[in-house]
């Protein structure tokens, strides 16, 4: 039950290689954050050196409004769960969540409770006397994560602690992580590569590239109006399409031009680009594959392409779909929607014709790869 | 000659059980001819020990009298027991010591990082390029001021073979190695000091390392020659059982000590094959391993 | 030699790519040896912008430290005191006047410095020769010891060394007072003697693990061997054994010996046993090595059954001590021995050994050394099995199951899985064990003793299967011909050997660079 706020945080390994920079966070008391991004992003660096397991090169971490920079991690009361659960192997399940209060010469009676109470709320109360390899992964991380419940400690760190799980136990501990976090109620830091767990858990997310952060923001602020490029192919599933195209603005009306169509901006977006006063210009027009829909040869707004791989996923399907001059597109399309006939047509080879909205464009400036409407 | 892109099935040579059959005929024959290789110098040693005609060495391998003739005389007429006495009680040391020096060297290299962690370890592998036995001369000359030769010359080899033993860290650090780093974040967060994840997480998962390094400590002082002659002189009361036995097959002791080094060559041996077949699982797991990581 | 571009390399047949492989390994070698003494170039530079810093540090310590810390650049430790570390300011303090004192007293530093002469060529190591000088009391001559020259460079040696620790400290404590200083500028608080001595348990637990292990290195490795280099350049020999003879310095004198080719020089006998010691050392490695191997293939082949009485029936070698087992085995071959008599069956070898005078077999350099090497691959195969059986295992099955059904037969399974994922694995194995061959004591001395002898030379007697390690062993065995500075030189000499061996092979070697490949 802490706050934590990181202030300027770099990280430098050897003389010159800069894992992590300009790294200004502030954490709320019991929030929910999610740091996410491609391997080797800084993320995990980051986790380690609020948890003191990094020496932090510049800046500062504070914990509950104390610099901790120099504190050992034992003198921090963090909680942390690894990636390969770091179980003991000599110790019994019991004895690896009674781990830390041992530790601290805890009087037996309190450590039986605690665990005790902890392995009930994780359900693994019947495995108390087994030994860690006798486990299944789930379990394991069960435990992992009572490990660091019997703690009371003020922040909760986990990194990457769903990646070794397949993928139906991974979205089972998704939700319980999501239970689990209503009854143990305290702050908690989660570092994942998955924009899915991201989104699904975080309620802010931390979006990192290269060792700095891109955005952070809601999962909704996120997704709807990501602040550059990067933000927006890595955040959503498909990821979004991207074309190199041009912006019209005639009078007060924007359009966009993508092989050859020509679609009007409409809705919010297009009082946003007014109000930022853009004029006609080169952008990389962002569209997520959702937004696609099925048109028809005679609409001038619709784009022809060709099929390329057809994946069906049962509620929906995705199309991969080469434009004319080779782009490649993903559009997702919702199987309700369709009838056995155009179902039927959908095969490799042939030529459809998609086209978007006008309200659901992202405008990207080619050159910084900011967000234009920000 | 043969066709290069031949797709037809059919049977080439001969057929998958018989080549089967015969290759580990042939592999069997080898195993048993190397099985005989290997255990005549044993099984030489054990009979010749038990003749009684004779103390020179004969032309046949079974005693035309068996009996313990040469046992007896051991205990009795020489210094052997002493010998024996003395190195055991090296091979004890050496092993207590040796595991604690070299243990904690191989523990500080692989999971603590400091400065100039790297310079030691360069320093360790060039110090291990001279001939360790150089070192000697100089030892020998403080050792004789000390009175650390001859008769005290068992201490003054535990010391010898203790003092520089951590250079040998490589096997240990290797085991050390493959003990995953996240386990000792996992205490350090959980509240544990660096002292205590040593002795509370990684020593309880280290069992095959330390049995193996207090094996090949317990051993070193029994098949040690050079150190121990260059320390002990001609002193008997002094000797280790290796350059206690080594006089007695010169040419002048051969024709009447020969088969008595071979009663005690048996009793020497005992011990050691005891301890090292029931600890050989140990054993391999550090010579593999260490072998592995290089 | 022109590297070709990869493309062009997968265009050479097998024997193309294979001298271009070997032509390519030893042009690799002098860039390789070029690179090393790039690389110890580079660190004596690196050492020297250290020293620099550290000057430049010192200055302006000096310079913008407080009287407290001016003070502590004469006095140890009272910069420690007067921001209350106790315990450290004592001991520095302590320090400080052991020093003082080793130094002045009668007998302590600055007197066994002044004995030693030290690297004056031609002056004597140590002042005061000893002699029979008459005495009143006995009536006779009596001897009055002189200096030990072994006690004055030994005692030089260490004072010297207690020198550098005194600067070292004097540097430390300065330093630790600056830090002090800043921190408390800084308004922070000092560590206390206490956090000192619970860090030794914690973020400095190193130091406590590793304060004895160094201390035994230090003692007994770091100072002999600084000692034995330095005798390298002595006259110390058994008839100048510094305490009855005083020895001097002689400079390079006797590496010149040793390098002297004509007659009388040692140059011959040293190229000899040098060029048997490699020969040796290759071959014992390599014998072991593949045979081991192939042991080990064939016991775990599929459908071999009792595996582990094979397996036992070897490892029991190793359980025996060496001394026992190598001494019985070189007297199996003698004329009397139980194998010797047999040879002896056979009119050829017998007549052989008549015509030849030989007494045993053990009397012909040839025979000798092939024995060597024979019943050395009786004690190596159990140690190379046991490794080559951990690494089988770790070959994963299903490399042997694509392989079978790509058309492999069990031959060219093992050439082209087994053993290059053996060869790869144990590259680094190999130098350690063509190193430890180089010094393989015990089995030449217990087997051959170094005999069929040759004569003598460097002091001691020469036989045709000594080693460079046995030979020198044999120059410090304490008879009166011991040429104690011939063996320091030739101990400088292994080393230098395998220095230049290993900086080759870690530079050429694939596996020791690309350690991921297989894994």
């Amino acid at each position: 039950m802490a706050s934590v706020k990181l202030t300027n945080v770099k990280k430098i390994y050897g003389k010159d290689t800069v894992a992590v920079q300009e790294f200004n966070l502030d954490i709320a008391d019991k929030e929910f954050i999610v740091f996410v991004g491609p391997s080797g992003c800084g993320k995990s660096t980051t986790l380690r050196m609020i948890a003191g397991l990094e020496d932090i090169s510049e800046g500062t971490v504070e914990i509950d409004g104390v610099v901790v920079n120099d504190l050992q991690p034992r003198d921090r009361n963090i909680a942390m769960v690894f990636q390969n659960y770091a179980l003991y192997p000599h110790l019994t399940v019991f004895e690896n969540m009674a781990f830390s209060l041992r530790l601290k010469n805890v009087p037996n009676e309190i450590v039986y409770e605690k665990v005790t109470k902890a392995a009930e709320i994780l359900g693994i109360t019947e495995y108390l006397t087994r030994k860690p390899r006798a486990l299944s992964g789930d379990q394991r991380q069960r435990v992992a994560i009572g490990r660091a419940m019997v703690r009371d400690s003020k922040v909760f760190l986990m990194d990457e602690p769903l990646s070794n799980l397949d993928a139906k136990l991974r979205n089972q501990m998704r939700a319980e992580i999501i239970l689990l976090r209503q009854k143990i109620d305290t702050t908690f830091i989660y570092v994942t590569h998955d924009q899915t767990e991201a989104m699904t858990l975080g309620d802010r997310i931390v979006i990192m590239k290269d060792g700095f952060i891109q955005q952070v923001g809601t999962p909704t602020e996120v997704f709807d109006m990501p602040l550059n490029l990067f933000v927006a192919e890595f955040i959503g599933a498909p990821k979004m399409n991207t074309f190199k195209t041009k912006l019209v603005c005639e009078g007060d009306k924007y359009y966009v031009n993508p092989y050859g169509a020509k679609i009007e901006v409409t809705g919010k977006k297009a009082e946003m680009l007014k109000g930022k006063r853009i004029g006609s210009r080169e952008v990389i027009l962002g569209v997520r594959p959702e937004h696609f829909v099925l048109s028809s040869s005679d609409n001038p707004e619709a784009i022809p392409c060709k099929i390329v791989v057809n994946e069906m996923m049962g509620s929906e399907l995705h199309l991969h779909v080469v434009e004319d001059n080779g782009d490649k597109l993903i559009v997702r399309i919702p199987t309700v929607s369709l009838s056995d006939e155009q179902r039927a047509s959908l095969v490799y080879g042939s030529t459809i014709y998609v086209t978007f909205e006008g309200k659901v464009m992202h405008f990207f400036d080619p050159e910084t790869q900011a967000n234009l409407l920000v | 000659m043969k066709k290069q892109n031949d797709n037809k099935i059919r049977k080439t040579g001969l057929g998958a059980r018989a080549s089967r059959r015969i290759s580990n005929t042939i592999i069997y024959i080898v195993l048993i001819i190397i099985t005989i290789v290997w255990l005549f110098p044993f099984v030489g040693i054990l009979l010749e020990s038990f003749k009684t005609e004779t103390n020179m060495q004969t032309p046949y391998l079974f005693p035309k009298e068996f009996g313990f003739d040469h046992y007896v005389k051991l205990f009795t007429k020489t210094d052997f027991l002493k010998w024996f006495g003395n190195t055991a009680i090296m091979g004890v040391a050496t092993a207590v010591l040796q595991t604690i020096f070299i243990l904690s060297m191989s523990y500080v290299l692989s999971r603590l990082r400091f400065k100039g962690r790297k310079a030691l370890m360069n320093m360790m592998l060039i110090l291990g390029m001279f001939p360790g036995f150089l070192t000697m001369i100089l030892i020998y000359k403080v050792f004789a001021d000390a009175h650390l030769i001859e008769e005290m010359a068992p201490l003054g080899l535990i010391i010898v073979y203790c003092a520089s033993s951590a250079m040998g860290y490589y096997v240990s650090k290797g085991f050390f190695d493959t003990i995953p780093k996240s386990l000792d974040e996992a205490a350090r967060v959980d509240g544990a000091t660096r002292f205590q994840v040593f002795y509370k997480v990684i020593m309880p998962l280290s069992k095959p390392i330390v049995i193996y390094t207090i094996l090949m400590g317990f051993m070193a002082p029994w098949g040690d020659f050079v150190l121990a002659s260059y320390l002990i002189h001609e002193n008997s009361q002094g000797m280790n059982v290796a350059v206690g036995m080594y006089e007695w097959l010169s040419r002048t002791n051969m024709n009447t000590h020969y088969t008595m080094f071979c009663a005690a060559g048996v009793i020497v041996a005992i011990p050691v094959v005891a301890v090292f077949l029931a600890l050989q699982k140990y054993y391999v797991e550090g010579v593999t391993g260490g072998a592995v990581k290089g | 030699m022109k590297r070709l571009s990869d493309l062009d390399y997968l265009k050479l047949n097998k024997w193309q790519a294979f001298w271009y492989k070997f032509a390519l390994f030893f042009c690799a070698i002098p860039s390789a040896l070029w690179k090393g003494i790039k690389k110890i170039g580079g660190f004596f530079k690196n050492c020297g912008i250290a020293v620099k810093d550290e000057f430049v540090d010192i200055g302006s310590t000096f310079k913008r430290g407080n009287w407290a810390v001016k003070l502590s650049f004469f006095i140890f430790g009272f910069g420690n005191l007067f921001y209350g570390q106790v315990m450290r300011g004592i001991l520095f303090l302590l320090f400080e006047l052991v020093f003082i004192a080793y130094m002045v007293v009668p007998t302590g530093g600055i007197y066994w410095l002044s004995k030693g002469n030290w690297f004056q060529k031609g002056a004597t190591i140590g002042t005061v020769q000893g002699g029979f000088q008459y005495n009143e009391v006995f009536d006779t001559d009596v001897w009055v010891p002189g200096d030990d020259s072994v006690k004055v460079m030994l005692y030089g040696l260490l004072t010297f060394i207690f020198i550098f620790a005194f600067i070292y400290t004097w540097r430390l404590q300065v330093k630790q007072c600056r830090i002090c200083m800043d921190i408390t500028a800084k308004g922070k608080k000092i560590r206390s003697g206490k956090d000192d001595v619970k860090s030794l348990l914690d973020d400095q637990f190193h130091k406590t693990l590793l304060a004895l292990p160094l201390a035994g290195i230090l003692a007994f490795t770091v100072l002999p061997i600084i000692y034995m280099v330095l005798v390298a350049f002595t006259s110390y020999d058994a008839a100048h054994d510094g305490y009855s003879n005083l020895f001097s310095w002689v400079g390079l004198d006797h590496f010149n010996e040793l390098f002297n080719f004509s007659q009388g020089g040692l140059g011959l006998t040293f190229g000899e046993i040098l060029s048997w010691t490699l020969m040796w050392a290759f071959f014992a490695t390599f014998t072991n090595y593949f045979l081991g191997m192939f042991v080990a293939i064939m016991i775990n082949k599929k459908g071999i059954k009792i595996k582990k009485f094979w397996r036992t029936v070897l490892v029991m070698t190793i359980a025996i001590p060496q001394f026992v087992s190598l001494l019985y085995v070189s007297k199996l071959f003698t004329t009397s021995g139980l194998i010797g008599r047999v040879l002896e069956q056979i009119p050829f070898i017998h007549n052989w050994r008549v015509a030849n005078n030989f007494v045993s077999l053990w009397d012909s350099p040839t025979v000798a050394r092939i024995l060597l090497i024979v019943i050395n691959i009786w004690i190596g195969i159990p140690y190379i099995m046991l490794m080559a059986t951990g690494i089988l295992m770790n070959i994963p099955q299903d490399l042997y199951e694509s392989a079978k059904i790509d058309g492999a037969s069990s031959v060219q399974q093992l050439t082209k899985i087994t053993l290059p994922y053996m060869l790869f694995v144990t590259g680094p194995y190999l130098l350690t064990s063509f190193v430890g061959n180089l010094n393989n004591f015990n089995v030449i001395y217990l087997l051959s003793g170094g005999n069929p002898i040759k004569g003598t030379a460097g002091g001691a007697s020469v036989g045709h299967t000594d080693l460079l390690i046995t030979w020198l062993f044999k120059m410090t065995l304490g008879s009166t011909e011991s040429k104690y500075y011939m063996a320091s030189i030739i101990g400088i000499l292994v080393f230098l050997v395998v220095a230049v061996l290993s900086l080759i092979v870690y530079n050429v070697i694939p596996s020791t660079r690309n350690e991921e490949d297989y894994k």
